[in-house]
């Protein structure tokens, strides 16, 4: 930058660029995931410091207690010094609650799949400037603090969720566990995470792409630290320092939400926002976006002409496995059933064959008793001749 | 109470059950509620380090009763792999029986003493009571992706036990040392949601009240603040209300109680459901605490917990409520029910209607659910034409033909049922005792507690042979299944060998020829890349190769 050199202005590029993005302002969609009664809706709530979401109580009075796996799509947009963010936020209410949960990840995987595939198809149109995309940047699957470890269910849907998107597991309520059984349960659920090959995002370590050393040891802190125990709360204390924060308040003491030491709430905040959420929007882009993509390309490639886009997977009703399990047990009530009847039918017939020979045999009998007497009849009139 | 003498005589027997989803705190509830190290937490091979209550002592070591899981082991000890936790634990309930040394009197002035240590060794033993106390714990429940499998499971158990004390009492000749194993009061841990019952609690409170007294808990209830906790309470008394779970409530009777019971009871009912919260650590004063950055809970602080007022309910006022409801309304229902359809079943086969057990299955009856659970598991009842439906015929025959749609086991094992009941009916009808003439009822008595206690204890036999033979089918599948995985690796491995061998050929047959590069370093890199290869994209180097 000195003085003798003439600037062309070509080192205003990213001056250019960043009003570009601030005037077009940027989308993050993330999902959560868990069971009922972990405090997802009060997390998001905490996170984006307003009343996003209601918990409704009432709205649950109204439902049968048997439920199903529901997609819940809640659109805000957020400003913060002239720069608005559009917020989507995926809730699954109903996953995990009931008694058999096999395959309740379905609907979820299935949404994510889909927003993939509508992204896609929206890219082959002719005309493409306006786009719908709802791909999930970033899965936050809650665990509940049992302090034991993984159950079944957590495992099994949170592979299948990490092939798909970028996946954050997150210990809920983390204030029902000491410091001690929570690093247990760290440590349990990282093991397990590993072993199963779960892939859980992480911020990008590489040094080439990270020069700023400070950086690289933030993005340390925060893998070490995972997977983050969060506590969430929508109200505010005074802390006692002069300053109100959001904060449970318990007759023991007070919960502060963005004390470091009381929970990880700060670091998975700085990981979704402050500092990888570029990350987690572009590693959603190419690699999960990518691979989804190249999977239907090429699945489709082998057996369709090249020029015509690939097809949408008929993801209908049928194609869900619980819905076929459902459907297989209902058709074979439905031919027991039939059977069933049938077989009394048989039964019936062959009772009223029966019958009818027993008739026979009788009317028989009697037309030959008849014969017998005319026969006798007969005779007797001869000899009476 | 004539059992009361008795009782003293032979120790007070008391059995609790401890139900609900894992990491709801059971095993540290029953640590603290004993105020010993009773049962180790899930995954640490060692009970967490208390001190020893002088005044409780194990008699049994825990043991397995029950178990039913997908791979046929029992996996409430399993040790913590990280590559097999994905699999279904299954549902295990375990027994423990402890022996409870303490004044009958004292007992409630115990329970209610805080837990200091000064109070537990003035008790040095001149009035001493023996409680034998069986503690029946559950595991795996909620574990699972399908958790019916826990249901049946547990009330299974449960039914067992009434089953056994019924067999018994309709014995001729007793057991003297029969042991009572009836659960009387069931701890139902609620997990703290903050919305209310979900739909396995109430399935799983509705089952279990069949059986026994069922208290509703709410665990680790610090995860309320204090208006959290009043609201969650509210939300759950409302939905047992509205999907009429029964559970044990404090109800006061006017007219007989005194004023002190009906003020004590109104206050529990008013408190229900109990709030817990449980701990395994102590401060330097011998309380029990949790200990957080933000503060410390004493468990016994009446004032966040109910803990205390939970103790007094289990061993002190209610103690005897329990075991009576028990006695007295639960299993005399149970009885009352098991034995019109026993013997039922059995008057009608005397008169030739055998078919007549299979078309009184499906009433309301507790036969129910043992054709379900037990014997007929495959057999469903809507295959078979209820026979009392069929127009009648004058050919008999043709109806007992028609009834040959069942399974053959099943016929067979329903035939030998049969056949065992004629046996013991017609020893019964031959031995000139009983055929008495103008006493058909006694004839029936007679008939009752002849057959009775044999029934049962056939039905239990096929119930648990059957599965038995399904958990080993499940285990050799599981075997199996290991065999296949071990032979894939092997076969995998012999794979990576020779391609390593080959490689090795290969490289040094380069080298032979080209001897600027020297074997030695060509070759370590060589087989590394080949390896990572290998672990990642094993089936394309197969049809690489093939």
């Amino acid at each position: 930058m000195t003085s003798e050199k003439v600037v062309v202005g070509v080192s205003n590029l990213p001056n250019q660029r960043y009003k570009i993005v601030s005037e077009n302002g940027g989308i993050f969609t993330m999902m959560v995931c868990g069971e009922s009664g972990l405090g997802k809706t009060t997390f998001v709530n905490t996170l984006f410091q307003t009343t996003l979401k209601h918990a409704d109580p009432q709205q649950r009075r109204h439902q049968p207690i048997k439920r199903t796996v529901e997609i819940d799509v809640l659109r805000a947009v957020l400003e913060e010094k002239n720069f608005s963010l559009r917020v989507n936020v995926i809730d699954t209410p109903g996953f995990g609650d009931n008694v058999n949960n096999n395959k309740s990840w379905q609907t979820i995987v299935d949404f994510i799949d889909e927003q993939h595939d509508s992204y896609m198809r929206q890219e082959q149109q002719p005309h493409r400037d306006v786009r719908f995309d709802l791909r999930v940047h970033a899965v936050l699957y809650f665990i509940r603090p049992t302090g034991h470890g993984l159950k079944p269910l957590d495992i099994e849907t949170m592979k299948r969720i990490s092939t798909r998107a970028n996946l954050i597991p997150v210990i809920a309520k983390s204030d029902t566990l000491t410091a001690k059984e929570l690093q247990e349960f760290k440590l349990r659920i990282r093991q397990v995470v590993e072993a199963q090959e779960i892939r859980i995002f992480t911020p990008p370590l590489d040094e080439s792409e990270v020069p700023d050393p400070a950086v690289m040891e933030h993005a340390r802190q925060l893998i070490e630290s995972m997977p983050f125990a969060v506590v969430g709360s929508e109200a505010k204390f005074d802390n006692g320092q002069g300053s109100v924060v959001p904060a449970r308040k318990y007759p023991w003491g007070l919960v502060e939400v963005e004390n470091d030491s009381h929970c990880d709430f700060r670091k998975l905040r700085s990981l979704l926002l402050r500092t990888n959420l570029l990350d987690l929007v572009l590693s959603t882009e190419e690699l999960h976006f990518e691979a989804y993509r190249k999977l239907r390309l090429e699945g489709s490639g082998a057996s369709d002409d090249q020029s015509v886009p690939a097809r949408a997977p008929a993801r209908k009703l049928s194609h869900n496995p619980q819905f076929k399990e459902e459907e297989n047990a209902l058709k074979k009530y439905f031919t027991d059933q039939v059977k069933a009847e049938e077989q009394r039918f048989r039964q019936w017939e062959q009772n009223i064959v029966n019958e009818r020979i027993r008739l026979n045999g009788d009317l028989e009998e009697v037309q030959a008793k008849v014969k017998k007497l005319e026969e006798q009849v007969r005779s007797l009139q001869l000899r009476k001749h | 109470m004539h059992g009361r003498k008795k009782d003293h005589k032979r120790g007070i027997t008391y059995s609790m059950l401890l139900v609900g989803d894992s990491g709801t705190g059971k095993t540290s509830f029953a640590n603290n509620l004993l105020e010993t190290a009773i049962f180790p937490h899930k995954y640490a091979m060692e009970v967490p380090g208390l001190p020893e209550n002088p005044r409780v002592k194990v008699v049994k070591p825990t043991m397995v009763v029950s178990y039913n899981s997908k791979n046929g082991i029992p996996s409430h000890m399993a040790q913590f792999d990280p590559a097999r936790e994905h699999f279904e634990p299954g549902v295990t309930i375990t027994s423990t029986s402890l022996e409870i040394s303490t004044g009958s009197e004292k007992l409630s002035s115990r329970a209610s003493m805080s837990s200091d240590g000064s109070s537990m060794t003035q008790n040095g033993g001149v009035d001493t009571d023996k409680i034998s106390f069986n503690l029946v714990k559950s595991y795996g429940l909620g574990e699972n992706l399908d958790n019916s499998l826990c249901f049946d499971e547990i009330t299974g158990f449960l039914e067992q036990q009434f089953d056994q004390v019924l067999a018994e009492e309709t014995r001729i000749k007793r057991n003297p040392r029969f042991e009572d194993t009836r659960v009387h009061v069931a701890l139902y841990f609620i997990p703290p949601t903050g919305h209310g019952l979900r739909e396995m609690d109430v399935e799983m409170m509705k089952r279990l009240s069949r059986f026994t007294n069922v208290l509703p808990i709410i665990s680790r209830a610090d995860s309320f603040s204090t208006e959290e906790l009043a609201k969650f309470k509210a939300t759950v008394m409302d939905d047992i209300e509205r999907f009429n779970v029964p559970v044990y409530k404090f109800e006061v009777d006017p007219e007989e109680d005194d004023l002190e019971t009906v003020e004590e009871n109104q206050a529990l009912a008013m408190l229900q459901p109990f709030a817990v919260m449980c701990s395994d650590e102590r401060n330097d004063s011998g309380q029990f605490i949790r200990r957080y950055p933000w503060g410390e809970i004493n468990i016994d602080d009446s004032d966040v917990s109910d803990l205390r007022v939970l103790k007094n309910v289990l061993f002190g006022s209610h103690f005897q409520e329990f075991k009576d409801t028990t006695q007295n309304f639960l299993y005399e229902n149970y009885r009352a029910e098991k034995l019109s359809t026993v013997s039922d079943w059995d008057v009608d086969k005397e008169s030739g209607d055998v078919n007549k057990r299979n078309s009184a299955a499906p009433s309301l009856s507790n036969f129910a659910s043992l054709i379900t659970t037990g014997q007929f598991k495959s057999s469903n009842s809507l295959a078979m034409p209820p026979q009392s439906e069929t127009p009648s015929t004058p050919d008999s025959k043709t109806i007992s033909h028609g009834s040959g749609m069942e399974s053959p086991a099943i016929r067979q094992i329903s035939q030998s049922i049969r056949r065992g009941n004629e046996e013991i009916i017609n020893n019964i009808k031959s031995s000139p005792r009983s055929s008495a003439p103008g006493s058909p009822d006694k004839s029936k008595l007679r008939n009752i507690s002849e057959t009775v206690p044999y029934v049962l204890k056939h039905e239990r036999i096929i119930a648990k042979q059957q599965k038995l033979e399904e958990l080993e089918a499940q285990s050799a599948k599981e075997l199996q299944k290991r065999i296949q995985d071990l032979e894939k690796r092997a076969a995998d491995l012999k794979l990576r060998e020779r391609l390593l061998r080959q490689q090795h050929l290969n490289s040094s047959s380069t080298s032979l020829s080209s001897r600027t590069t020297s074997a030695s370093q060509t070759l370590p890199t060589q087989t590394k890349l080949k390896k990572e290869e290998s672990m990642t994209d094993l089936a394309s180097i197969v049809s690489g190769r093939v």
